[in-house]
């Protein structure tokens, strides 16, 4: 939201210098996104917070600047000559259920034309466009005050009639900029006898508007229900100040000041006279509220003690009107435009905020710092392991987006519709949660090609299973891909992860080979589940070995791993056993006996050997190579 | 006797300075101090003098080995010395060395490691929980219930529902780890102390400092007496820990639904050291930690009396962190797998 400075001095004193009331708005909760430089002003753009609509108005920021400051603000003089002229017919048919207070009133005899220019100026500088004299005047109230305001062409009203209610839905709704749109249900709207002329709270009709030639208007100030406004706006995709402000709650008890102060200026600047009552049809009176402080509660919660006096002078300054009950207990008293005071907690942030959190003492939280274990406990130790045995082998760490497109899917011989969709997308290639690292490592590969002869990659991070949100399974995958590396380098640095994480298994399944290189995929849950880092030191053996090598001659259809099975189940006194080399078709294994408690004979291994070379040959027709 | 004595050392410590190695040395060794070395023989003679006469040259003697076995460490050490020198010289040592071939840890590991750290050391552990989540537990627990503004704040990335019970809507990717919050201390009861790293996801366009994928760490803790001050203090702690003692920090009102009072927490930006740039948007700080009390509403919602427990909550924006700790203009390099940019790391 865009604030002249000028326009906050009509309304308060400011003694601080722009930067600095900047800093400190920001730090009472306005946030201060830039100061503009202009020629004769300083403009202001603030992000309000969704809880504050009384500070989408000049008179919201002023209170603000005020208590800062601490200083009273100046609000406009209200024009209280409100006796009609002439009484022109309107009939009103409303429902508080759906909206909370009508208040209305009709002038008559007014020339609509251009505004003045201290009412452009004010209204080009917090980035609106000026429009006609009546159009500015409600814009310009809704800006100073806070309360959406809209002037209907009274003459447009058929049958002197406004009903409000409920749109059925699908109803054509053609607002004062042009746009047509079809109403969804509920949509709460103002009808004549004959037609809709105002979608509430968010845009009046094109067929009831304000233009050159209108002579008598009707102009509501009204409290909508935020709920109702917020899902119209929302299906219709359809924002505008008034809506912005309807959602976040209005000042219920703001409309007939807002009314009056419109009226004044309508009559000034339009001239005209007041043509009806005014209309104030309400549910309730919209009185402030009241809460209780308990100042040993406040000083407990914010860890430092604000003496009383203190207390209370913070409160005044936010026109929170404190009053001492008892001796721990201060009342306070809501004004209606701060309806995002509820509960004692916004009381306590309101006496903090305005103290300055930069004026807080830091302290480091006491109490006993808790032992049980937390459910969806992650432990960082494994995944600082595995990576740390990727790196050591030349791998280095990627993060890549879990949203990949359907392209990405297919080409990795993933099936998109076992993927899980995102209804709205930011593009469609970010569609598909993913569900392999697959896609983003090759991506990654190929990216690095044209810089860099060796690349080796890693990533480790989620994959989404399940062909519907029923099944839906968030798992953690450790994937590389390697344009350097062999399958049986891969393979080992699987196979010595696998180790270090006391996991007997055999990583081949989990090793791609393509013609770019070789890729790996691991299921990392499902290793965190099954880890076991127990160790236990198994004493290094005291009798010397007995290291024989034997080359074989056998069919090389054969695998290895079948002919090393083989081999160890002749004899418990075999401790290892390696393919040492390949030679065509002879294979060369390296085999080591041991006993534990004994030095073993020549005799007793050779036994063992002709055991040996007698079941190869006759399992796998291998012959000892001469 | 004396003479001799003073001979031996003498000799000794004359050729003790010419040895040229160490296999020299040890032969001066044995030939002196040795079992028949000249120094052991003549102190065999010593019983032989008179009784008087036998502590005065006892201490000469004494004397006399010392000082052979010193001078002989001495060359030794210095042989050895001169030994390395030599074979240093043999090489060019100017050229470059050869690296091991090792990988690079990501940026962002590195500091989330440093975040787990940290956050340890203050007792709190480590959770870790869905990305696909709930309406309820994003949002209507967190004091966000449907229809509420604050929610347009997080414009979300909704599932496909089709083919399933759920209703659209419903299902959603998280648009803050503080979906968590109500999640695990449903389960426990306090006192609590935890961080949940992880991943959120938004409707936004990428630029240099948004994505629709991004890193938090949420952190909360509940116990019988949780301050504001302890917060501050807190966020203090880790932001120092993580950044340098030097940072700037400063902390401002806001508000979050399932926070009050809401806590901003800014530090000068680390890319122009506060003079304003396109990655702090010219304003000097950055926003790093948006904090607060737990709402009553939050911990009425966990099954919690906030009338006995009080807790703070955070949620660390970690890609920020990482960018803001590197210096690094650009949230894109944080998910660009370019090894030029990882070998950095």
């Amino acid at each position: 939201m865009l604030v002249p400075l000028s326009w906050l001095k009509e309304y308060v004193d400011i003694k601080l210098s722009p930067e600095k009331l900047g800093e400190r708005l920001t730090e009472v909760g306005l946030g201060t996104e830039k100061i503009i430089k202009t020629n004769d002003d300083v403009i202001f753009e603030f992000e309000i917070t969704p809880n504050r609509p009384d500070l989408l108005s000049i008179l919201g920021i002023a209170r603000e600047i005020a208590a800062i400051e601490n200083t009273k603000i100046k609000i406009p003089k209200l024009f209280e000559n409100l006796k009609p002229k002439e009484k022109l017919p309107i009939k009103i048919e409303t429902n508080a259920s759906i909206n909370p207070r009508f208040t209305g009133i009709i002038i008559d005899g007014i020339t609509v034309k251009e505004s003045p220019d201290w009412l452009k100026e004010k209204l080009i500088k917090t980035g609106q466009r000026p429009i006609n004299n009546i159009v500015d005047i409600t814009n310009y109230v809704m800006f100073e005050f806070g309360n959406p305001i809209h002037a209907f062409d009274y003459k447009k009203i058929k049958g002197s009639v406004m009903r409000v209610h409920q749109a059925k839905g699908a109803e054509k709704f053609t607002s004062v900029d042009g746009v047509t749109y079809h109403l969804p249900k509920g949509a709460v709207i103002i009808s004549d006898s004959e037609k809709i002329i105002d979608l509430c709270g968010i845009k009046g009709g094109e067929n009831s508007g304000t233009f050159e030639n209108t002579k008598t208007i009707f102009i509501r100030v009204p409290v909508e229900i935020p709920v109702l406004i917020r899902r119209t706006a929302t299906s219709l995709s359809l924002r505008s100040e008034a809506s912005s402000i309807f959602e976040r709650g209005v000042n219920a008890g703001g409309t007939v000041d807002a009314l009056k102060r419109c009226v004044e200026l309508v009559l000034r600047e339009a001239g005209g006279q007041i043509a009806s009552e005014l209309f104030d049809i309400k549910k309730e009176d919209f009185l402030p509220w009241k809460l209780n402080l308990e100042l040993e509660r406040l000083n407990k919660i914010l860890g430092i003690s604000i003496g009383e006096r203190e207390v209370l002078n913070l409160l005044q300054r936010l026109n929170l009107a404190p009053l001492k009950k008892t001796k721990d207990i201060i009342e306070v008293t809501i004004p209606t435009y701060r309806n995002d005071l509820k509960i004692e907690e916004d009381i306590i942030e309101e006496v903090a905020r305005l103290y300055g959190y930069n004026k807080f003492p830091k302290t480091i939280p006491q109490g006993q710092i808790p032992t049980a274990q937390i459910p969806y406990l992650k432990d960082y130790g494994v995944e600082k392991k595995a990576k740390s045995i990727l790196i050591a082998s030349g791998f280095s760490e990627i993060y890549t987006y879990s949203l990949v497109s359907e392209k990405d899917l297919l080409e990795n011989g993933l099936n998109p519709s076992k993927s899980l969709r995102v209804d709205n997308p930011v593009s469609r290639e970010f569609e598909y949660l993913r569900t392999s690292l697959i896609p983003s490592l090759k991506k990654a590969l190929i990216q690095n090609k044209p810089y860099f002869e060796k690349i080796n990659l890693f990533e480790l991070g989620k994959v989404y299973l399940g062909s519907s949100i029923d099944n839906a399974l968030e798992i953690y995958y450790l994937s590389g891909i390697t344009n350097e590396k062999n399958f049986y380098e891969v393979k080992g640095i699987i196979e010595k992860l696998f180790d270090d994480c006391g996991i007997n298994e055999d990583p081949t399944k989990y090793i791609q080979i393509f013609d770019e290189g070789i890729f790996f995929e691991l299921n990392f849950s499902d290793i965190l589940s099954k880890i076991n880092l127990s160790k236990k030191y198994k004493p290094i053996p005291k009798y010397p070995p007995i290291i024989e090598d034997l080359t074989l001659e056998v069919s090389e259809k054969i695998t290895v791993r079948d002919i090393i099975e083989e081999i160890k189940k002749q004899s418990p006194l075999i401790r290892q056993v390696s393919l040492l080399d390949v030679f065509e078709n002879s294979r060369t294994f390296h085999i080591i006996y041991q006993h534990k408690h004994r030095n073993l004979t020549n005799q007793e291994v050779s036994k063992i050997r002709e055991k040996i070379l007698e079941t190869l040959n006759k399992k796998f027709k291998a012959k000892l190579k001469e | 006797m004396e003479e001799e004595l003073i001979q031996i050392k003498n000799s000794a410590v004359s050729l003790i300075l010419d040895a040229r190695d160490k296999e020299e040395l040890l032969d001066l060794k044995i030939r002196f101090l040795g079992r028949n070395g000249k120094f052991t023989l003549a102190i065999k003679e010593l019983s032989k003098l008179p009784k008087e006469k036998r502590p005065e040259i006892g201490r000469l003697a004494n004397e006399v080995k010392n000082t052979i076995e010193e001078t002989i460490s001495e060359k030794e050490s210095r042989v050895t010395k001169q030994r390395f020198q030599e074979l240093k010289e043999k090489i060019d040592t100017t050229i470059p060395g050869i690296r091991p071939p090792i990988g690079h840890l990501h940026p962002a590991s590195q500091v989330l490691y440093d975040v787990v750290d940290v956050f340890k050391s203050l007792g709190f552990q480590t959770a870790d929980g869905p990305e696909i989540e709930t309406d309820y537990y994003n949002f209507t627990a967190l004091n966000m219930p449907p229809n509420a503004p604050s929610r347009d704040t997080q414009a979300t990335l909704y599932l496909d529902t089709r083919n399933s019970k759920v209703k659209p809507g419903e299902i959603l990717l998280r648009t803050q780890t503080s979906s968590m919050q109500v999640r695990i201390m449903e389960k426990i009861k306090p006192p609590i102390r935890v961080i949940v790293p992880g991943k959120t996801y938004r409707v936004d366009d990428v630029d240099a400092s948004h994505s629709f994928e991004f890193w938090q760490v949420e952190g909360f803790m509940v116990d019988k007496n949780v301050r504001l001050t302890d917060l501050f203090g807190t966020i203090d702690y880790v932001l120092r820990k993580l950044m340098g003692e030097k940072i700037k920090i400063k902390f401002a009102t806001t508000n979050f639904s399932f926070v009050e009072p809401g806590v901003d927490t800014y530090i000068e930006c680390t890319v122009c050291k506060g003079k304003g740039c396109s990655f702090c948007k010219m304003t000097g700080w950055s926003e790093i930690m948006p904090a607060g009390m737990i709402h009553p509403n939050v911990l009425k919602t966990a099954g919690y009396d906030p009338k006995k427990v009080s807790g703070f909550a955070f949620a660390i924006g970690l890609s920020r962190l990482v960018t803001l700790r590197y210096e690094m203009e650009d949230l894109r390099l944080l998910t660009n797998p370019d090894l030029r940019i990882l070998e950095q790391f």
